[in-house]
């Protein structure tokens, strides 16, 4: 541990002594890995030519506006209490403002909402409150998907069923990179979606794109030696996926998690809030678990007509803030009308979301920089 | 334990009738014996050494009431004497104001008015005033306290914001955030333990060490943490402050619920602990003095101060520089 700062220095020093002679944007897909870059500072010590982009890492920024608002509806009836992980409480829905818009509000308003830390928590109260159905609105990635996929392998209380909210990384990358404009050169491959999902999944970047990748740990050391690989791709002119990360992501991922999910879960084309629909990008209950489905359950059927549905809120660029389009500090809202306490969009709520993150990091000003067109 | 003949506060405890007499007599009054006023004056007269007097007030609502390493009977002492000390003074008196929930436990209230009185005697202060108060179950926390501080101004000691100048030294005494990881710890809200010890303690020595070598300015960086004393310094001096984040000490086990729980160890509270700005001529000096003390042994130099703008840059210890920011919101914890 003692020695994590001298080879987090030693990587640093490695880098900068590189002949980089031209700019090297490098995306990152994971909020852990956008937090890691701010909290040390990392781009105002890399050399001005290495641009560090904060991509689609945020589960929570991309879930489903339709999702988030029958979440907040089913919390207002009777004989029901919504469960979810907090991040999710303080999303905003486009609902009209006499109207609860988040869990949060929906909670004050009279609602049963109630935050849970893991899938276990949502089983506990479940078996608690024989009287309440509970609904778990699960929303995540496929490291969040893959605890979900365990609890449903399980006999579970019958008055539990689950809001399931959950996508795949990989697709969201493939959509940039199928674009016109996918604005980046090489990637940092998230470390624990790989550790679940197993490294293969990434092999695309580089072997149908040509784009340097490298996945990366969580430490700054860990990020830096990650960042090094995909300079020294660029710089030699090669593509590849290295894995930065071998004490944790093994070949093929995690078996047992991945059984699970097979068993229990589709894979769908999925609608991401602000961005549309990408294809195999979400995740769906098997049709044996159809007792489960809370969509089902309660006979939700979405208001496509409703004011703004499936939007992100008015004037809020969070969706080009997921796509790496601008820099969290380049929204119009940022700093401004839009900070942790009154979060407009739900890059500034989630603490995985690029906008809040920079925020911790002491960013409090809007960017002097003028966005691209994206 | 059944020391006032009932086992828990009742309404009639605030009374100012039998109940009440008998739970000033056997509670606060035994703990406190020679430090406690006059109980058959309402007013108590006291004096004070020549000098400038100084006076501090506050509140204590900690929950839970006890907590590794103290309860909210050391903190109410240590909260305003060391309010005091990083003021330059020595501290004389304490006022206590105690507003107690009917239901709380008497054995509760026993154990931390002894260690309310322990501490008083350790740091040398009299408890020249009291008041008791019982509000109805549910209408307070079990426990509050409040006490006011008086003090006096030591000989020769000027300190002051408009003291700080550019190239002077930036020292904190110890580890930061213990307290306030033992204390979130202590909520059992989270399935998480540790060993971590609140640092709550006076800085009355610590204080006068640095004084005595001629310190610019000094804070206990108690609510808002490290973050929160240094940016105070920088919107009210002008000046930049730069911290060297290899340099800051904060325990492994501090760093590791922190990191769990997505805290910033450096806006999490100290309650023994002082922030010191000092001529950079005298930075090693005051450093030494400290690591001799009781609870200086871990000081540090932790950055300088700079020329403006007025803001606080930290040197991560990756080779990096970022912004350090104040306390926003309540740190809410990062539940997934």
């Amino acid at each position: 541990m003692t020695d994590q700062p001298d080879r987090a220095r030693n990587w640093l020093d490695r880098i900068r002594k590189l002949p980089i002679d031209r700019p090297m944007r490098i995306m990152n897909v994971c909020g852990g890995h956008e937090r890691t870059i701010a909290m040390a500072g990392l781009r105002s010590a890399l050399p001005p030519q290495v641009q560090l982009i904060a991509g689609p890492g945020c589960p929570v920024c991309i879930c489903p506006e339709e999702d988030i608002h029958d979440a907040i509806f089913l919390s207002l009836r009777a004989g029901v209490t919504v469960v979810a992980f907090g991040d999710m409480l303080r999303v905003p829905a486009n609902l009209p403002k006499s109207q609860p818009r988040t869990l949060d509000q929906a909670r004050a308003a009279g609602g049963h909402v109630r935050p849970i830390a893991s899938p276990t928590d949502a089983i506990r109260i479940a078996r608690d409150r024989p009287d309440q159905q509970i609904v778990f609105f699960a929303a995540g990635f496929e490291t969040t998907t893959a605890p979900v996929a365990g609890m449903l392998a399980h006999e579970l209380p019958p008055n539990l069923s689950i809001l399931l909210s959950a996508r795949l990384t990989w697709p969201a990358v493939a959509m940039l990179l199928d674009s016109d404009s996918p604005g980046f050169d090489g990637l940092i491959a998230p470390g624990h979606v790989a550790a679940v999902m197993g490294p293969e999944e990434w092999r695309f970047v580089s072997q149908r794109h040509g784009l340097a990748s490298a996945i990366a740990g969580f430490s700054p050391d860990g990020l830096l030696s990650a960042l090094h690989a995909v300079i020294m791709q660029l710089l030699e002119g090669r593509a590849a996926l290295e894995n930065r990360y071998e004490r944790v992501v093994r070949p093929g991922g995690n078996p047992t998690a991945r059984r699970l999910i097979d068993e229990m879960l589709d894979i769908t084309e999925a609608n991401w809030r602000g961005i549309g629909t990408i294809a195999r990008s979400g995740f769906a209950l098997k049709p044996h678990l159809v007792d489960r489905d809370a969509r089902r359950k309660f006979e939700i059927e979405s208001d496509s007509g409703r004011k703004r549905a499936g939007e992100m809120p008015v004037g809020c660029d969070c969706a080009k803030v997921v796509l790496g389009k601008i820099k969290p500090d380049q929204c119009r809202l940022y700093a401004k009308a839009c900070t942790p306490r009154e979060p407009v969009g739900p890059c500034m709520v989630s603490d995985e979301g690029a906008c809040h993150i920079w925020w911790a990091s002491g960013v409090r000003t809007q960017s002097s920089e003028p966005a691209a067109a994206a | 334990m059944n020391i006032v003949g009932e086992k828990t506060i009742r309404l009639a405890h605030g009374n100012g009738g039998r109940l009440m007499r008998e739970l000033i007599d056997r509670v606060f009054a035994r703990h406190f014996s020679e430090l406690g006023p006059d109980k058959t004056l309402d007013a108590s007269p006291f004096s004070l050494p020549t000098g400038v007097a100084i006076t501090s007030v506050d509140a204590f609502t900690v929950q839970p009431l006890e907590f590794p390493g103290g309860d909210i009977g050391t903190l109410a002492v240590n909260g305003t004497v060391n309010d005091l000390a990083v003021s330059g003074a020595r501290p004389h008196f304490l006022t206590l104001s105690a507003i107690l929930e009917e239901g709380l436990e008497i054995a509760v209230l026993d154990r931390v008015v002894a260690s309310l009185a322990a501490e008083a005697r350790r740091t040398g202060v009299k408890i020249i005033a009291g008041d008791t108060k019982v509000v109805p179950r549910g209408h307070g926390g079990g426990i509050y306290f409040t006490t006011t501080g008086i003090g006096v101004r030591n000989t020769g000691v000027t300190l002051g914001l408009d003291r700080i100048q550019v190239g002077d030294a930036i020292l904190v005494s110890g580890p930061i955030g213990d307290h306030g990881i033992a204390v979130m710890l202590a909520r059992q809200e989270f399935d998480l333990h540790g060993n971590i010890r609140s640092d709550c303690a006076p800085v009355i020595d610590l204080a006068e060490a640095a004084a005595a070598l001629g310190a610019h300015f000094m804070r206990d960086p108690t609510r808002g943490g490290l973050a929160g004393v240094v940016n105070e310094i920088a919107s009210a001096t002008g000046f930049g402050l730069r911290l060297d984040e290899t340099c800051v000490p904060i325990r492994d086990e501090v760093r590791g619920v922190c990191e769990i729980l997505g805290y910033d160890p450096y806006t999490l509270a100290c309650e023994g602990r002082v922030v010191a700005i000092v001529a950079q001529t005298t930075a090693r000096e005051v450093l030494a003095a400290w690591r001799d003390l009781a609870g200086g042994e871990s000081a540090e130099i932790v950055g300088t101060v700079t020329n403006p703008p007025a803001r606080v840059v930290l040197a991560t210890s990756a080779g990096g520089e970022r912004i350090l920011p104040e306390l926003e919101d309540e740190p809410l914890p990062r539940i997934c």
